[in-house]
C-alpha cells in the first residue's frame, strides 16, 4: 500500500486535509471577492459630487459662518475664477443663501354669498376686460344670500393650528362680533344719469378684526370678511450657477436649464420686466398664452404672476428703484407645510349668548404649496355658501385670486451650536446640537401695510429656539424680485447626488428632522417633522429655492460684485475612485489652501444619520422650557470610506482569523486521533524490524501527499486570487499542516515505560453514582476530557461570534448609508465564513468526541452487563457530558464575548450569551447522540 | 459459519448419559421456577440487514436448561456462537427465536429496566479477558455492581473478601493497567459475585492464561459451585471441559 493509498484510507488525514483547503478557499473568497465587493462599494459612494469643499476664512483664521445678515458670504467672485482655472480643477460649483423667504398669509378671507344677481352696471364694470368664459347675462342665476334680510349678529372666531408631525399647538385664536346682513342694490341719481352701488343694511356694524386685518365689505357676490393674519411661512434660497450645478448634477440638474438661458444681470431690472408685462397685459394676451406663459428675453416665465404682484406692490410702496434686480428662481415642488386655519361662526343675541351655531370653516396649507405661488387665495367659505364669482369668467385680472405675496426677508437662520459626543463603534460621532439664543416668534407685525400700529393684544407671542432672528417689519428692502422659474423634484436630484439639500455647508442648511425620541427620551414612531410655521414646529427646512448667481449681490444689497459665495464645492479632474483620486485631490486642496481658504476634502466622506437630542425649543408664558426630543439629522462624516473600510475589512480579517485558529486546533486534533489509531500499527512495524527513521518516513508519506494537495490547492488560489493575504494563508496553513505532521511523527516514537506500579488514589472522590462515575471517567482521561472540552468552548465561542455577527450586519447597515451598502456587500461571505467557523468547532467536537469512543462503549458495555439500567447509563452519559460542558463553559462564553468584543463591542454580551446557550444545548444533544 | 450445526454431547457428571438438555419450543412459563437459567430453542443470526449482506446463521433451535450448583461449559471452536449464547444467556443481547428464562420467567415479557434489575440480583457477566473500568481500583471495579441499589459502603467488607477469595487480597488498591490479564479476570469474577449472583456467565476465562493462572481460575468457579451458583461457562479450556458438569458442543 503506498503513501497516497494510506492517506486516502486515513480518514482523519483526508478530512484534515479537506477542512484546510476548504479554509484556504473562504480566504480567497473574503479576501478578493468580498473585499473587492467592499472596496467597490465604499469607491462607489465615497466620491461624491465633489472632492473638496471650500469656505472662507474669517480674519481671525476661524471658519467664517454663512450669514446673510452682515452680507458677506467671504468667497469672491474672483477666488471663484482662481480655483476654476486651477488645472487640477474640473467643475468648481459656487453656493450662496440669498435669503429667507417670508410668506405672510395677510388676507385671508371669509367669504359669505351675498349674490345680489345679474345687474347690467356692476357686471359691466366688473367684466371691462373681462375673457372669455363669462356666463351671459340672461343666464345669470337669482340673487340668493345665506344671510338674512335682517342684521344679525354673529361672532367670528379665528384661530390657526400648525402641527410638528407629533402635536398640534394653536398659534393664536381671535375673536371678533358684529352684525351682517343680506346687502342690497342702490340705484341713485346723480348727475348726468345714475350710479348704481352696493349698500349694506343700514344697521349694519359689519365684523372688523383688529389690524393688520381690514374690515368685512359688500361686493355683487358675497360679503368678505378680512381675517388675522396667520403666522408667516419661510423658505431659504439658495443661489447657485446653474452651469456648474449641471456640471455636478448630471442630467438631475435638468431642471436648472432655464436659468442656464436666463439674461444677464443688466437685462433683469425688475423695473424693466414689470413693465414689459403690464404692456402685455395692456395689449391684451390670450387665456392660452396666460397658462402656457409668455416669453420674456426668450425665458419661458411660467410663474409670473407673483413677480407681477410683487412689482406692484413696491411700485405702490415706493420701493421699486432703478437698480431693483429681478431674480429667478427655481422652487422645490410639493413643499408639505400644515397649518389649519379655522373660523367658527355663531349668531349671537345681544347679550352675546349664542343663539344659532352657523358651522366652523377651515382650510389647511396642506398640499401643493410654493413659495410665491398659490393657485386659490386663501378664502375660506361661509357654510352654505356658493361662489358664483366665476359668472364674469376668467378676468385676466392677476389680481383677483392672488393675495399679497411674499415678503422679501433677509432673516437668516442661526446655526445650531453642534458638540460631538460619544464616538460609536464603527466611528459615528454623536452629536448634541444647541439652539441659538430665545427669540419671539407669532409675533404681529408692528405696522400694517398702511403704515398704521398693529394691535399687538391679539395674539401672545411665543419665546421659540428658531433660527429666526431680528424679526422686524415695516422697513424691508424689497429690491429683489422673485421670479418662479420652475419647480424641481429634491428626490430625483437626492437620487442623482445625494441630495443637494444636505451639502455639507454648516448648520444654516439643516436638513429635515425625524423626531425619533420625545422630550422625555421615550422613543416615538419615526415621524418627519413638517417644516414649521409656528412655536411648536421645528424651523428648520431644507433649502427651498434655487436662483442663479447673477443679482445675488444685489440680493444681498450690494451694487457690485463682492464676497458673497458662501462655499464652492470643487470636484476634481482626477479620475477613479476616492482612494485613486485621493493624491490629486489633496494636492488641489492645498493649492486651494494657498489662496487664503478653507479647503476641506471631503472625497472619501458619506452622509449618515446622526441622532441629535435638541433640549430646549419652546418656552411658554410662565417660561417654562420644553424640548423638542432626539431628532435625526443628516450628516456628513468625514473620511467614512476609510472608516468603513477599515472596520468591514477588519471583520472579515478576524473571522478569517478566527476560522483559521479552529483549523489549527482541528489539525491538532486529527494529529493526536491518528497518532492513536497509527500507534499499534507503528508497534507491529517495529516488532517487524522497521526502524525508527523508516516509521517516521512511513508517517511523513502520508502527511506529504496532503501537504502537495495543500500546496496545489494554495498555489493555484494564490494565482487566482492575485492576493499577497491568500499567499500567507495558504503558507501558514501549509506550514500548520507539515507542523501536526511533524509532531505526529515524533509521537510514534518508541518510548520504554516504565510500570511504577502506582497505587490507587484514595484522595479520589469514592464511585458511588452515576455521577461520580462519570467524573472518575473524565479525571482518568483528562488529556480526552480536556480536547473534548476545548472543542466544545470552540464551538460556542464560534456560535457567538456568528451571533455578533448577525446583529452587527444589520447595525452596521443602519450606521449610514454607506455602511449600509457597504455591509450589504459583505454580509453573505462574512455570514458564510462565520458558519464556517461553527462547523469547524462542530467537526473538532466530532473527532475529538472519538478519542473515547470506544473505550466509552467498552465501559457503558461492561455497567450494562453488571446490571445497570438504561437509564443509570444514560445519568453516565448526561453527567459525563455536563462536566465537559462545565469545562467548556467558561472557554466557551469567554471566547464568545472575546470573538465579540474583536467583531462588534456592544453585542459582546449577546456573543457571550450565544456561546453559553450553545454549550448547554450541546451537553443533552451529545447525551442523546452518544448512546 | 455458512451452514452452522449444533451437536450437542451431554453427560451429567458423574453419572451419565442422560441428555440434560431438553427441548421446550412452546414454554411460556418454566416448570420449574428453580431453575435459574433456561435456553429454549434459541436462534442467533447476525446481518441481513439493510446492507444487503447474507445473513449468517450462527446457532440455530439451541437449548440449554442450567440448575443452581451446575457448572454447564459451551464449547467450542471460534466462532462457533460461545458468546452469543452467552450474551443471550445473560440477557445483553436478544436471540432472533427462542425464549430464554430466569428463575422461570420469560425475558420477553421484561422491559429493558426490569432486564437489568433482574440481572443484577440474578446474573453475574464476566466478560472475555476480564474487562475492567479504567482509573478504578480493582476493589472499586468489584464494588460498580453495588451503585445502582446504594450498597457500596455495605459491599465494602463483602469485596474485600472475594478479592481475598480470589487471591487479590494484597491488590485490591491497584489500577486494571497494573494488573495481570490471570488477576484482571479473577477481579472480574470477584465483581460478578458481589451482589450474591445465582448464576455466574463467564466467557473464555482462561484464554491467555498460563497455565498456572488458568487453573486457579477453574478453581474459583468450581468452588463457586459448591455454594450453589450455576456457572455458564464458554470456554474450549480441555481442563475446564473436563470438569464441567453438563457440556454442549458447538460445531
Amino acid at each position: 500500500m503506498n503513501a497516497v493509498q494510506r492517506f486516502i484510507r486515513s480518514r482523519v488525514l483526508l478530512l484534515t486535509a479537506a477542512i484546510l483547503i476548504a479554509a484556504m478557499c473562504l480566504s480567497v473568497l473574503v479576501q478578493s471577492q468580498s473585499q473587492a465587493a467592499l472596496n467597490r462599494t465604499v469607491d462607489e459612494n465615497s466620491r461624491g459630487l465633489y472632492d473638496v469643499l471650500v469656505q472662507a476664512k474669517a480674519p481671525s483664521g476661524a471658519l467664517m459662518q454663512p450669514e446673510i445678515a452682515n452680507g458677506t458670504g467671504g468667497i469672491s467672485f474672483e477666488q471663484l475664477e482662481a480655483i476654476r482655472k486651477l488645472s487640477g480643477t474640473s467643475v468648481a460649483a459656487p453656493i450662496s443663501l440669498v435669503s429667507r423667504v417670508t410668506q405672510n398669509l395677510e388676507s385671508p378671507r371669509l367669504e359669505a354669498m351675498d349674490f345680489l344677481g345679474y345687474n347690467a352696471g356692476l357686471a359691466g364694470t366688473a367684466s371691462s376686460d373681462q375673457a372669455a368664459g363669462a356666463t351671459p347675462p340672461d343666464k345669470w342665476p337669482a340673487a340668493e344670500s345665506v344671510l338674512a334680510d335682517e342684521t344679525r349678529k354673529y361672532r367670528l372666531t379665528a384661530s390657526a393650528v400648525s402641527s410638528d408631525g407629533v402635536s398640534e399647538q394653536t398659534l393664536f385664536k381671535s375673536t371678533a362680533e358684529g352684525t351682517l346682513g343680506k346687502a342690497k342694490l342702490v340705484e341713485e341719481r346723480a348727475a348726468g344719469g345714475s350710479s348704481i352701488r352696493i349698500a349694506a343694511p343700514e344697521d349694519e356694524t359689519g365684523i372688523k378684526f383688529p389690524a393688520p386685518a381690514g374690515g368685512s365689505e359688500h361686493n355683487l357676490f358675497n360679503v368678505s370678511v378680512s381675517l388675522p393674519l396667520a403666522p408667516e411661512v419661510t423658505e431659504s434660497v439658495v443661489a447657485v450657477d446653474p452651469a456648474a450645478e449641471r456640471a455636478l448634477l448630471g442630467s438631475a440638474g435638468d431642471f436648472l436649464s432655464p436659468l442656464e438661458k436666463a439674461p444677464p444681470a443688466d437685462a433683469r431690472n425688475a423695473g424693466a420686466v414689470g413693465r414689459y408685462f403690464e404692456g402685455l397685459f395692456t395689449n391684451g394676451i390670450s387665456l392660452e398664452e396666460l397658462e402656457e406663459g409668455p416669453d420674456f428675453l426668450g425665458v419661458k416665465l411660467k410663474y409670473w404672476a407673483p413677480l407681477m404682484t410683487q412689482y406692484q406692490q413696491a411700485k405702490r410702496t415706493g420701493q421699486l428703484t432703478a437698480d431693483s434686480q429681478a431674480i429667478p428662481l427655481i422652487v422645490r415642488s410639493g413643499t408639505s407645510l400644515d397649518l389649519k386655519y379655522n373660523v367658527e361662526i355663531e349668531e349671537i343675541d345681544a347679550a352675546g349668548k349664542v343663539v344659532k351655531d352657523v358651522g366652523t370653516v377651515s382650510r389647511s396649507l396642506d398640499k401643493d404649496y410654493l413659495p410665491f405661488v398659490s393657485k386659490d387665495p386663501f378664502v375660506l367659505s361661509w357654510p352654505g355658501s356658493t361662489d358664483h364669482s366665476s359668472l364674469l369668467g376668467s378676468s385676466g385680472n392677476f389680481n383677483p385670486g392672488l393675495y399679497t405675496p411674499a415678503t422679501w426677508s433677509t432673516d437668516f437662520a442661526a446655526a445650531p451650536k453642534y458638540t460631538d459626543d460619544e464616538t460609536a463603534a464603527n466611528g459615528a460621532i454623536e452629536k448634541t446640537a444647541v439652539p441659538g439664543e430665545w427669540v419671539t416668534v407669532n409675533r404681529l407685525p408692528e405696522k400694517s401695510s398702511n403704515g398704521m400700529p398693529v394691535d399687538q393684544t391679539q395674539r401672545e407671542p411665543v419665546d421659540e429656539r428658531s433660527y429666526r432672528e431680528n424679526l422686524e417689519t415695516g422697513e424691508k428692502s424689497a429690491a429683489p424680485l422673485a421670479m418662479v422659474y420652475g419647480t424641481f423634484d429634491p428626490s430625483a436630484v437626492a437620487a442623482a447626488a445625494g441630495d443637494v439639500n444636505k451639502l455639507p455647508l454648516g448648520g444654516y442648511d439643516p436638513a429635515p428632522f425625524t423626531l425619533v425620541k420625545d422630550a422625555a427620551g421615550t422613543e416615538v414612531p419615526a415621524t418627519e417633522l413638517e417644516p414649521s410655521l409656528s412655536a411648536s414646529g421645528l424651523a428648520s427646512q431644507s433649502a427651498g429655492a434655487i436662483t442663479d448667481y447673477y443679482g445675488l449681490a444685489a440680493a444681498r444689497g450690494y451694487t457690485g460684485n463682492a464676497s458673497v459665495i458662501d462655499a464652492i464645492r470643487v470636484r476634481a479632474k482626477a479620475p477613479g475612485s476616492w482612494k485613486q483620486a485621493q493624491p490629486d485631490v489633496e494636492k488641489l486642496a492645498g493649492e486651494i489652501r494657498g489662496m487664503g481658504l478653507e479647503a476641506t476634502v471631503v472625497a472619501g466622506s458619506a452622509r449618515e444619520d446622526a441622532s441629535i437630542f435638541v433640549p430646549g425649543y419652546s418656552k411658554d408664558d410662565a417660561g417654562k422650557e420644553s424640548a423638542l426630543g432626539t431628532v435625526q439629522q443628516s450628516w456628513v462624516r468625514q473620511n467614512a470610506a476609510d472608516a468603513v473600510t477599515g472596520s468591514l475589512s477588519g471583520t472579515n480579517v478576524t473571522l478569517l482569523f478566527l476560522t483559521l485558529c479552529g483549523g489549527a486546533l482541528l489539525t491538532g486534533a486529527s494529529t493526536v486521533s491518528y497518532i492513536r489509531k497509527r500507534r499499534s500499527e507503528a508497534g507491529t512495524l517495529r516488532a517487524m524490524g522497521w526502524t525508527q527513521g523508516r516509521i517516521r518516513r512511513w508517517v511523513l508519506e502520508e502527511f506529504g501527499v496532503g501537504a502537495v494537495l495543500l500546496a496545489v490547492a494554495g498555489t493555484v488560489l494564490s494565482l487566482v486570487s492575485w492576493s499577497l493575504s491568500t499567499a500567507l494563508v495558504s503558507a501558514a496553513v501549509l506550514v500548520l499542516y507539515a507542523a501536526a505532521a511533524f509532531f505526529a511523527a515524533q509521537q510514534l516514537r518508541h518510548r520504554d515505560v516504565i510500570d511504577q506500579e502506582p497505587q490507587h488514589d484514595e484522595r479520589l472522590i469514592p464511585v458511588d453514582s452515576p455521577l461520580t462515575f462519570a467524573n472518575r471517567q473524565l479525571s482518568t482521561n483528562k488529556f480526552n476530557t480536556l480536547s473534548l472540552a476545548v472543542a466544545v468552548g470552540v464551538f460556542g465561542a464560534a456560535v457567538g461570534g456568528l451571533i455578533a455577527l448577525l446583529i452587527d450586519i444589520p447595525r452596521a447597515a443602519g450606521a449610514s448609508a454607506l455602511s449600509g451598502l457597504a455591509a450589504a456587500s459583505v454580509a453573505l461571505p462574512s455570514i458564510l465564513l462565520a458558519l464556517a467557523g461553527v462547523a469547524v468547532g462542530l467537526v473538532l467536537t466530532l473527532v475529538t468526541g472519538r478519542f473515547e469512543l470506544i473505550a466509552k462503549r467498552q465501559y457503558l458495555g461492561i455497567l450494562e452487563a453488571m446490571g445497570w439500567n438504561p437509564d443509570m447509563l444514560r445519568q453516565v452519559r448526561l453527567f459525563e457530558n455536563a462536566l465537559v460542558g462545565t469545562v467548556a463553559l467558561p472557554l466557551g462564553v469567554l471566547g464568545a464575548l472575546g470573538i465579540g468584543l474583536l467583531l462588534a463591542p456592544y453585542a459582546a454580551i449577546w456573543a457571550g450569551v450565544a456561546g453559553l446557550v450553545a454549550v448547554l444545548c450541546w451537553i443533552p444533544i451529545a447525551t442523546k447522540v452518544v448512546q | 459459519m455458512t451452514n452452522p450445526t449444533n451437536v450437542q454431547r451431554s453427560r451429567r457428571s458423574g453419572s451419565g448419559e442422560a441428555p440434560l438438555q431438553t427441548r421446550a419450543n412452546t414454554i411460556v412459563k418454566s416448570a420449574d421456577h428453580a431453575t435459574p437459567l433456561e435456553l429454549s430453542d434459541i436462534t442467533i443470526r447476525y446481518g441481513g440487514g439493510k446492507g444487503g449482506a447474507e445473513a449468517v446463521s450462527v446457532v440455530e433451535g439451541f437449548d440449554l436448561t442450567l440448575h443452581a450448583g451446575e457448572m454447564h461449559c459451551v464449547a467450542g471452536r471460534s466462532g462457533s456462537g460461545k458468546t452469543s449464547i452467552l450474551t443471550v444467556g445473560a440477557g445483553l443481547t436478544l436471540p432472533t427465536s427462542g425464549r430464554v428464562f430466569w428463575e422461570g420467567d420469560s425475558l420477553e415479557s421484561m422491559g429493558d429496566d426490569e432486564i437489568a434489575d433482574r440481572r443484577r440480583a440474578l446474573i453475574g457477566y464476566v466478560d472475555q479477558g476480564g474487562a475492567l473500568i479504567d482509573g478504578m481500583s480493582a476493589l472499586e471495579n468489584v464494588l460498580l455492581p453495588a451503585v445502582p441499589d446504594g450498597e457500596v459502603d455495605q459491599r465494602r467488607d463483602m469485596a474485600k473478601d472475594l478479592l481475598d477469595l480470589v487471591g487479590l487480597g494484597r491488590r485490591m488498591r491497584h489500577r486494571p493497567a497494573q494488573l495481570s490479564g490471570g488477576e484482571r479476570q479473577r477481579v472480574a469474577i470477584a465483581r460478578a459475585l458481589i451482589l450474591g449472583t445465582r448464576v455466574l456467565v463467564v466467557d473464555e476465562p482462561t484464554a491467555s492464561l498460563d497455565r498456572a493462572s488458568a487453573n486457579r481460575i477453574i478453581s474459583i468457579l468450581k468452588d463457586t459451585t459448591s455454594d450453589g451458583i450455576a456457572v455458564l461457562v464458554a470456554s474450549h479450556d480441555h481442563e475446564l471441559v473436563r470438569l464441567s458438569d453438563t457440556l454442549t458442543e458447538l460445531i
